[in-house]
């Protein structure tokens, strides 16, 4: 698998979450992504970026275009150096949250991309990759 | 897209407000603030909330429509949401929003039928 950085934006601001979606939406169009793709990536990566400024109030999108098997992706990692996920099980449970919001994030999130990793440990920070490929099944 | 831009109308009886497309959280939040000032000043019915131009309804800017709806509700009025892209309601239900009873319209003019028979406030 082939991984090319194209894109970053640096997330330190309430007003940066609409710049990862622009960003986002950019690239996935850039790619050849469908309309109802674009919108799930775009949402996806909006709760991402909402994660990252909530919790950690700093970090990172970090946009690269994969090629597999003929098949292009488009991967998005969210890194803070925050305080971390204590459990990440529970986190990915729909309707759990410590933020205060509707506890979708996470799990919501991971319901619109084919793939979500997470790795976090408290005081450790977070970083959260999704990987969308074009003409999914979940497409 | 910043707050100035956005602007609840008073149209005879009901709050026209259209969203824009890609607005942010501060945007959202002070159009939630607009909407209810109006909705005090004015003896409307309710309130109708333009999305056909949205893209992107994630989960902040779902609860503040749902929280806005909740609100006007107790203060006597009935809110419609029109104009949901169908990539919007896709995703939105993918992302697991539960909308409850916010009442939908296909567009501005099914949801200004469905108000004009809402009971006048006054």
């Amino acid at each position: 698998m082939e991984r090319k950085k194209i894109n970053q934006v640096v997330i330190s601001g309430e007003g940066d979450i609409l710049e990862v979606r622009k960003t986002v939406r950019n690239e996935a169009a850039a790619l050849g992504f469908g309309p109802t793709d674009i919108t799930r990536i775009v949402t996806a990566a909006s709760e991402l970026a909402r994660n990252v400024f909530r919790f950690a109030g700093d970090g990172v999108m970090l946009c690269a275009q994969l090629s597999a098997d003929g098949r292009i992706g488009l991967e998005l990692v969210f890194e803070d150096q925050g305080p971390g996920i204590e459990n990440i099980g529970q986190a990915m449970e729909r309707g759990f949250t410590t933020g205060g919001g509707l506890g979708l994030g996470l799990p919501g999130a991971k319901r619109l991309v084919d793939q979500m990793d997470i790795v976090s440990a408290p005081g450790q920070g977070t970083r959260v990759t999704v990987v969308k490929w074009r003409g999914s099944k979940a497409a | 897209m910043t707050g100035e831009s956005i602007s609840v109308n008073k149209i005879r009886d009901i709050l026209l407000v259209t969203v824009p497309a890609d607005p942010d959280d501060e945007t959202i939040s002070l159009l939630q603030e607009k909407i209810l000032l109006a909705m005090e000043r004015y003896e409307v019915k309710g309130l109708i909330l333009d999305i056909s131009t949205v893209e992107i309804l994630d989960s902040f800017f779902a609860r503040t429509i749902i929280e806005t709806a909740q609100m006007v509700r107790l203060m006597g009025g009935r809110t419609v949401v029109a104009g949901m892209r169908a990539g919007v309601a896709i995703t939105a239900t993918q992302l697991g929003l539960v909308f409850g009873d916010l009442r939908t319209a296909l567009d501005v003019d099914r949801a200004l039928d469905m108000l004009r028979d809402a009971p006048s406030r006054r």
